[in-house]
């Protein structure tokens, strides 16, 4: 839809290049801060311990650098999850605590990329793994910080695989060093599915969403279904329509595919959609959120991550 | 059952008009402009000895004044044309076709006649009901010089721009698409061309509009707010002419002219812009070579008048708007097609002096197409709507004081969603969406009459029926329906009521309630309305929009008609409004009605109006106090908000100078509330990534809206008696350069080596001061 708004943008632009653009700055905006919740439960194979990163929105109009940003991390947070059976405290720590040699792991699960993280971040984690995470169980959040009260839920649904990974000629040109990447699911019927993935490859080892990270079964409900599984990149890292969505041939790569549930798809959906929308026709999206009393997700996974390799043609 | 008795009591009503009425007779025919043959609408046949006693006609230039026998002086009158008078006996039914010229010599006569448009103010029943003479809107000063009729309405009271330079328009804090747009009795169901910078219609073409904003008599129904009524010219039955015009992005040019010399004419009108023709040679050899936008516009109209009791007239318009879109170096391509197409075949008959009869078919296709693609990926997507209509109205002139009207119109709805194809060499990928059919009925009657010197009421109901058809799957329960098989019904009465009482012979007190129920609705999620909306029918998930508007109105005439005054109050209730949830995500997969949600809303509002149409300087002064409201449980759990259409106030001055014979001055001054918006609140982040947040919907408001436009036209020789004459019109629009916003955009901005994240809003102009020139002519054309 993007590509939509600014084709019209384009005629309009062509057809009036009288238009001027002006900073705008309103005469009254809030600067009361919202909490942000960014928290994961998973489960499966390859699954990444529990946490939770808790930050402070930063009003409009203003700038962030890396200093001010370790500045928007909530500290001292009573933080809790019940899985059913037991409640479990989370525990505390920022990133300058942890031994150098162990740094990497910690980036990797928490999906940071090293080279840019000059921020002191800071995460409440099940540390110990005692939370019990299995698919079909609900888990409740409880963030109690200042006197404030958030709560959330969320569940990790069924785990559906994926199968018959294919790499297959890109459409349209013929690539000696690219391919597309082609995978079968089999969809179960009667029950809504939501499904989002993450890669990661030799070049680009950090396992990242794509643009458009999530999707519902609603064209292939309970169908076999084949389709090309795009190569996830990162936000801002230069953009290449020839190998946009493409393997680099000789890349091991990396896929992890997670089931979620119905409120976790809504606020990656919309997320999405708000990041890929923009201009003069676009109307605002709000992202939608399970957080009550704050903004951002408390997502459940089901998982399990495939590692592959793409071979020279 | 029902609908059997409505026919019956129709029938009844239709026979007992030839059993009334012995004792007196009927002058009746057709009033025409003298050089042309052209019908004129809204004409004034008055009996000069008791002006109580008069007549309009309708919008076929037929009159019917049934009075008892005797001997009268009877004077025939239309807006700038020379009053005739007759003296007529009337001691049998008298068919008598007048035709009229436009004045010039005798000042005084013309004045009486104007004084009799005039005096429409305070007479009749309709209130909130604006004529607007095509000559009359000539002569605005226009962007580029586009004369353009929506722009023009747009300046009256309670009528509000949908954004800058756009030819959407709100009434009365309704949507845009609660406003019915006819042309030639056929639904123009996307009226602007370039996103809405240009109406669809060439002023050129036009005959006459209408505005109904208040109480919308009974034979309109199907939208909530207003009716547009536009007629097309019928064509030169004497000698042929032709005018046109040469301006800044388009030009014009229309012909007319006799098929058989009083009987039978023709009219062809066309206009097409051009500026991206003339930098063609520009983009050759260009990344961009071969990328074009255009829009043109034909009207064409044929009519044949068999007898003075039966007339064929069949009209058509298309329009459409072309976007190309190359870039040869990547292969990229996309064209862009939307437009409307109508044609209207209508016999008029009088089954006698009394009864005139219409009987319309009309077929109208609205649809919007995106073709693009890259070397072998196509993607195509076609959305559309398209009618078949029938319709049978009668009208009733039972005497001077009482006028019936009746009649039945059917429609067949085929409303095609987005359906999106795309395929990559072999590699096929389609929506299953189908399009939805409905069948449309609505009955009506309607009884105008003057009960006494001081008391007129026009009272009618409407009956309208919306089923819900086959082929259909349902959503809810998976049943199959067959072709025409019903899947849904919807039955809405919509009385109908406004009185006018005549305090004093200057001044009047009018009321009505209007109930009206709509089946269509166009949905959007964008700031203004877009070729890409959809319109959507309602089914078994939409439900059809409801309105009840009660208003109150007080006409004043001033200084012996000069100014005409008026000060009317309303208040809209509005149930089932649609619009999208706040975190709706267009999704090409799903239907979009499948993310609507449904709520309600309220719009009140004070209209002052000071109009002044006689001497050198003449004009208007409106101003609108209003609030719309909105209220969606599934946005912001119910909280009332203001809607998009909500500006409190809005005001616009409207002057015409014509100091001498050779110059025409117009000015325009608008002031606006700011449009509303819903702010940006903060920005937070997740997997790193900045995300906005936004307040409360519609929270906010860009500043306020002013310019000042001014036009002058300058005819070298008003007075030649040449075939061929000449005008200019120099026009400037946004005068003082004023930088009234289009919108305001947010945007983040993330260094990603040093970290450093920004969000900035930007606010964009997009029409700075535009001078622009015409040429008009004219051959053998007054």
């Amino acid at each position: 839809m993007k590509n939509f708004h600014l084709a019209l943008w384009a005629i309009l632009s062509i057809a009036f290049w009288s238009s001027c653009e002006q900073s705008y700055t309103p005469d009254t905006f809030e600067t009361q801060q919202e909490i942000v919740v960014e928290g994961y439960i998973e489960a499966g194979p390859g699954a990444n311990p529990t946490y939770v990163i808790l930050t402070k929105s930063i009003p409009f109009l203003s700038t962030i650098d890396p200093n001010k940003f370790s500045e928007l991390f909530v500290k001292d947070a009573k933080v809790t999850v019940n899985d059913g059976l037991n409640t479990v405290e989370l525990i505390e720590f920022c990133l300058d605590e942890v031994p150098d040699d162990l740094k990497d792991e910690v980036y990797a699960v928490l999906g940071l990329n090293p080279d840019s993280a000059a921020v002191n971040i800071c995460v409440y984690a099940d540390i110990l793994g005692q939370i019990k995470k299995e698919s079909g169980r609900k888990y409740d959040l409880n963030v109690t910080v200042d006197g404030k009260v958030l709560t959330a839920s969320t569940t990790i649904p069924k785990y559906v695989e994926l199968y018959d990974f294919k790499w297959a000629e890109p459409p349209g040109k013929p690539s000696d060093t690219l391919a597309e990447l082609n995978v079968k699911i089999n969809d179960p019927l009667g029950v809504k599915n939501y499904y989002r993935y993450f890669t990661a490859t030799t070049s680009d080892p950090q396992l990242i969403p794509p643009f458009g990270s999530v999707t519902d079964d609603a064209i292939f409900n309970g169908q076999t279904f084949e389709f090309p599984l795009q190569r996830a990149q990162r936000r801002g890292g230069g953009f290449n329509p020839d190998a946009f969505g493409l393997y680099k041939r000789g890349d091991s790569v990396f896929v992890k595919w997670c089931g979620i549930d119905k409120a976790h798809f809504d606020f990656w959906n919309t997320r999405d959609f708000a990041a890929n929308s923009g201009g003069p026709f676009a109307s605002y999206t709000r992202i939608s959120t399970n957080i009550n009393g704050g903004l951002g997700i408390w997502g459940g996974y089901a998982v399990n991550t495939y590692r592959l390799y793409c071979p020279p043609k | 059952m029902h609908n059997f008795k409505l026919i019956a009591v129709l029938g009844f009503l239709f026979l007992t008009n030839t059993i009334f009425g012995q004792s007196k007779f009927t002058l009746s025919g057709y009033i025409k402009d003298k050089s042309t043959g052209e019908t004129l609408i809204g004409a004034n046949i008055t009996n000069l000895e008791n002006q109580e006693q008069g007549a309009t006609t309708n919008s076929y230039g037929f009159y019917s004044m049934t009075l008892p026998s005797g001997k009268y002086k009877i004077g025939f009158s239309y807006l700038g044309y020379e009053l005739q008078v007759f003296e007529i006996v009337l001691d049998k039914n008298i068919s008598y076709n007048i035709q009229l010229s436009e004045g010039v010599v005798m000042d005084e006569v013309i004045i009486s006649a104007e004084r009799d448009e005039r005096r429409k103010n305070v007479e009749g029943t309709q209130m909130g009901t604006i004529e607007l003479p095509v000559e009359n809107i000539k002569k605005l000063p226009a962007i580029f010089g586009e004369v353009d009729i929506i722009k023009a309405l747009q300046l009256l009271p309670g009528v509000m721009s949908s954004g800058e330079g756009n030819a959407g328009f709100y009434v009365r804090g309704g949507g845009p698409d609660q406003n019915l747009v006819l042309l030639d009795e056929a639904v123009v169901y996307n009226a602007s061309h370039l996103l809405g910078f240009f109406s669809v219609f060439n002023a050129d073409a036009l005959k006459n509009t209408t505005l109904i904003k208040g109480s919308m008599p009974a034979n309109f129904g199907g939208r909530l707010s207003s009716v547009l009524d536009i007629q097309m010219k019928e064509g030169n039955n004497k000698e042929f002419s032709a005018e046109g015009g040469i301006g800044v992005i388009s030009s014009r040019l229309t012909l007319q002219g006799p098929v058989v010399i009083g009987k039978s004419s023709f009219i062809v009108s066309g206009r097409r812009t051009y500026i991206l023709d003339l930098i063609q040679p520009a983009l050759k050899g260009g990344n961009f070579e071969g990328t074009n936008y255009y829009f043109y516009d034909l009207n064409t109209k044929w009519n044949y008048t068999f007898s003075d009791k039966n007339r064929l007239y069949f009209s058509g318009y298309f329009g459409n708007d072309v976007f190309r879109f190359r870039q040869p170096n990547r292969d990229f391509r996309f064209d862009l097609p939307y437009g409307n197409k109508t044609a209207t075949l209508r016999w008029n008959h009088l089954f006698s002096e009394k009864t005139f009869m219409n009987v319309s078919a009309i077929y109208n296709d609205y649809r919007f197409q995106f073709n693009g693609g890259q070397d072998d990926f196509v993607f195509k997507l076609f959305s559309g709507v398209k009618d078949w209509n029938l319709k049978v109205d009668f009208e009733s002139y039972q005497s001077t004081k009482h006028t019936l009207k009746y009649g039945v119109n059917y429609t067949y709805h085929t409303l095609t969603p987005n359906t999106a194809s795309a395929s990559n060499g072999e590699v096929e990928f389609q929506t299953t969406f189908k399009p939805k059919y409905a069948n449309e009925t609505a009955f009506y009657f309607l009884d105008d009459m003057k009960i006494n010197d001081k008391w007129a009421i026009n009272t009618g109901l409407r009956l309208s029926i919306f089923q819900q058809v086959g082929p259909y799957k349902s959503k809810i329960t998976g049943e199959d329906f067959g072709t025409w098989e019903t899947a849904k019904t919807y039955t809405g009465w919509e009385p109908r009521v406004a009185i006018n009482y005549k305090a004093s012979d200057n001044f009047s007190i009018k009321s009505g309630v209007t109930v009206t129920s709509q089946y269509l609705h166009l949905v959007s999620n964008s700031s203004s309305t877009l070729p890409a909306d959809i319109w959507v029918a309602s089914s078994e998930i939409v439900k059809p929009q409801r309105g009840v508007q009660y208003a109150l109105g007080f006409f004043k005439n001033l200084d012996n008609d000069n100014y005409e005054a008026s000060f009317e109050v309303y208040y809209k209730d509005l149930r089932n409004q649609i619009d999208y949830a706040d975190n709706y995500v267009n999704d090409i997969s799903k239907e979009v009605e499948e993310s609507f949600v449904f709520g309600e809303g309220r719009a009140y509002g004070a209209e002052f109006f000071l109009k002044k149409s006689k001497g050198k300087l003449n004009g208007w002064i409106g101003y609108t106090l209003s609030r719309s409201e909105r209220s969606f449980k599934d946005i912001e759990g119910g909280r009332w908000y203001p809607a998009v259409y909500d500006r409190p106030h809005d005001l616009s001055i409207v002057v015409n100078y014509k100091p001498l014979k050779k110059w025409d001055f117009g000015a325009v001054f608008i002031y606006g509330t700011g449009k509303l918006f819903t702010p940006v609140r903060g920005f937070f982040f997740v997997e790193q990534n900045i995300n906005l947040f936004y307040g409360p919907r519609n929270s906010s408001r860009l500043v306020d809206y002013h310019r000042l436009d001014i036009s002058a036209t300058y005819t070298p020789k008003p007075d030649s008696k040449k075939k061929y004459s000449g005008s200019w019109t120099f026009s400037v629009y946004n005068t003082y350069n004023r930088k009234n916003p289009f919108f305001v955009n947010f945007d983040t901005n993330t260094d990603f080596q040093t970290g450093v994240s920004t969000i900035t809003g930007t606010q964009i102009t997009i029409f700075p001061m535009i001078p622009s020139v015409t040429y008009n002519f004219k051959w053998n054309q007054k």
